[in-house]
């Protein structure tokens, strides 16, 4: 922050940097080659909604656009902190990075990229026998019940893991593995105090 | 569409910032230049004041968190407020600053530390009980918007000269007590004493002065920085009417409570949500206070809160 708006009290709102989610499908290839991971095939785009008809009607438009464009599952939830969130389920996970860019870059470009706070997708193991034998296909085909999270931190442009284990905790090892499988492709947080937990992520 | 981005700041609020902090920066000069030509002990007051002012800078969050009987609290132990923090400063790109309860019934919150890196917010028990989710977050905005905005910092320099002339003040009294206007420098002729004790008697009236006007100015710019937190919390949670009820929720019990306990918060260099010794409705103690008025706050949040409504 300047010396300027310390003087003046006053700051910035933080636009959203939106292109490092397209490094996700290679990420899916390298947690499928090397620890028979892949991406669950859900993702939740997580924005805390402001006040006034101006953004409800945008939000209604976006998923109006986001259901006409594919037959893919879509729905929005809220969670225990007022933020919203719009889940989509897509096994492609091309498609899915494509449908989240889109909910993102929708609220950025209608100014709203404040209030974006975080993008996630899930990860999961994958189910025996499924994806493998098969180099061209990435992924089970179908939408998995996701055990781990990639977190993108739209603020940052960087990605953390989160991997929740029972109730409220943590577990560390399992981020740890996967924030070391997935440092080659992606930027990860490099400040461990912003890997911030998101308990009641409503993927699934 | 209307968009966060497109909200204009508000040129008042800044301009008056502005005048005030140039003032007092007029005021300083003023007065430092007093101090030479009237060859107080300029260097010893100087220097008492800026150790004094360091000190309160230095260990503020300690100071404020001692006196507020706050503890640093871990995510395990409050997982609502940590969770309440942790994505508002995802929300502002900030470093998580550290959290703290206060075990008081007193509904308020307060942010200390001399910069970002060791700023602490920290909530009352009383807080966390009286607001909701959304009330919570707006008053945790508003006390990030104060760690962003180094108010600690800024209101510290800008009380500096208060500081100073409230000691010249002090200092002129006593040596004036203890020995008269005129004789604290020792046996000169006559006619030298005279003048020394008119000068004495100067720089006593001009520090009283200089002390009110900056005491007046200091609390107008710390009701502007309010203001200018109110704002850019407001604008964090995109639900300025949410801020806007927790004020009205804290405000009314706040006045309701005995201010014997509360007095003792009142000098702590840090930011509290709303003052702790409420206004008496005397039209006079605006001036005097710390925080703008509960009028003034809602005015303001219900403009940021149209703006945000507009339509395209």
């Amino acid at each position: 922050m300047g010396l300027l708006s310390t003087l003046l009290g006053r700051t910035k709102p933080v636009q959203a940097n939106l292109d490092a989610l397209f490094a996700l499908p290679s990420v899916a290839i390298t947690l499928q080659s090397a620890a028979g991971m892949t991406t669950s095939g859900r993702a939740g785009v997580c924005y805390k909604p402001p006040t006034g008809q101006g953004f409800a009607d945008m939000q209604a438009e976006v998923t109006k656009l986001l259901s006409l464009e594919g037959g893919e599952t879509l729905r929005t939830a809220e969670d225990a902190y007022g933020y919203h969130w719009v889940v989509i389920e897509q096994a492609d996970i091309d498609t899915l990075v494509t449908q989240v860019h889109l909910v993102n870059s929708s609220l950025a470009d209608a100014g709203w990229g404040p209030q974006l706070l975080c993008s996630v997708f899930g990860v999961a193991p994958l189910p025996a026998g499924e994806g493998d034998g098969d180099g061209a296909q990435v992924g089970a085909g179908r939408v998995l019940p996701s055990t781990a999270y990639l977190v993108y931190l739209f603020k940052r442009g960087t990605f953390y893991p989160f991997a929740p284990d029972g109730h409220e905790h943590r577990d560390t090892a399992e981020e740890l593995k996967l924030k070391s499988l997935v440092a080659d492709d992606l930027t990860v947080e490099p400040e461990l105090d912003r890997w911030f937990p998101l308990w009641d992520v409503p993927l699934g | 569409m209307s968009t966060a981005r497109n909200i204009p700041s508000d040129r008042g609020l800044t301009l008056r910032m502005f005048t005030t902090g140039l003032l007092l920066v007029v005021l300083y000069g003023a007065v430092v230049g007093l101090l030479i030509a009237f060859g107080v002990s300029t260097v010893v007051v100087l220097v008492f004041a800026a150790v004094i002012l360091f000190v309160q800078y230095w260990f503020s969050d300690r100071i404020a968190l001692f006196g507020m009987g706050g503890r640093l609290v871990t995510p395990e132990e409050e997982p609502r407020l940590h969770g309440v923090i942790d994505r508002l400063c995802a929300l502002a790109d900030m470093k998580k600053p550290r959290v703290a309860i206060a075990n008081t019934d007193v509904p308020n919150a307060f942010a200390t530390g001399r910069s970002p890196d060791t700023a602490v917010v920290c909530a009352t028990r009383g807080l966390l009980r009286r607001l909701d989710e959304a009330e919570l977050e707006a008053v945790i905005a508003h006390e990030l918007s104060h760690v962003a905005h180094r108010d600690v910092a800024v209101m510290t320099i800008a009380s500096f000269l208060g500081v100073v002339a409230g000691l010249i003040t002090r200092i002129m009294f006593w040596t004036g007590m203890m020995g008269g206007f005129g004789n604290s420098r020792g046996g000169n002729n006559n006619g030298g004493n005279d003048n020394a004790a008119l000068v004495e008697l100067g720089v006593l009236v001009v520090s009283v002065v200089v002390y009110a006007i900056s005491f007046l100015l200091t609390r107008a710019l710390s009701r502007y920085r309010e203001l200018a937190a109110d704002r850019s919390g407001a604008l964090l949670t995109g639900q300025p009417s949410a801020l806007a009820s927790a004020l009205v929720k804290v405000t009314g019990d706040l006045s309701r409570i005995p201010t014997r306990d509360l007095r003792a918060a009142e000098s702590f260099n840090a930011f509290y949500f709303t003052p702790a010794i409420a206004g008496r409705g005397v039209s006079l103690s605006t001036i005097f206070s710390t925080h703008p008025s509960l009028d003034t706050r809602l005015a303001q949040l219900a403009r940021i809160e149209a703006e945000l409504g507009r339509p395209s």
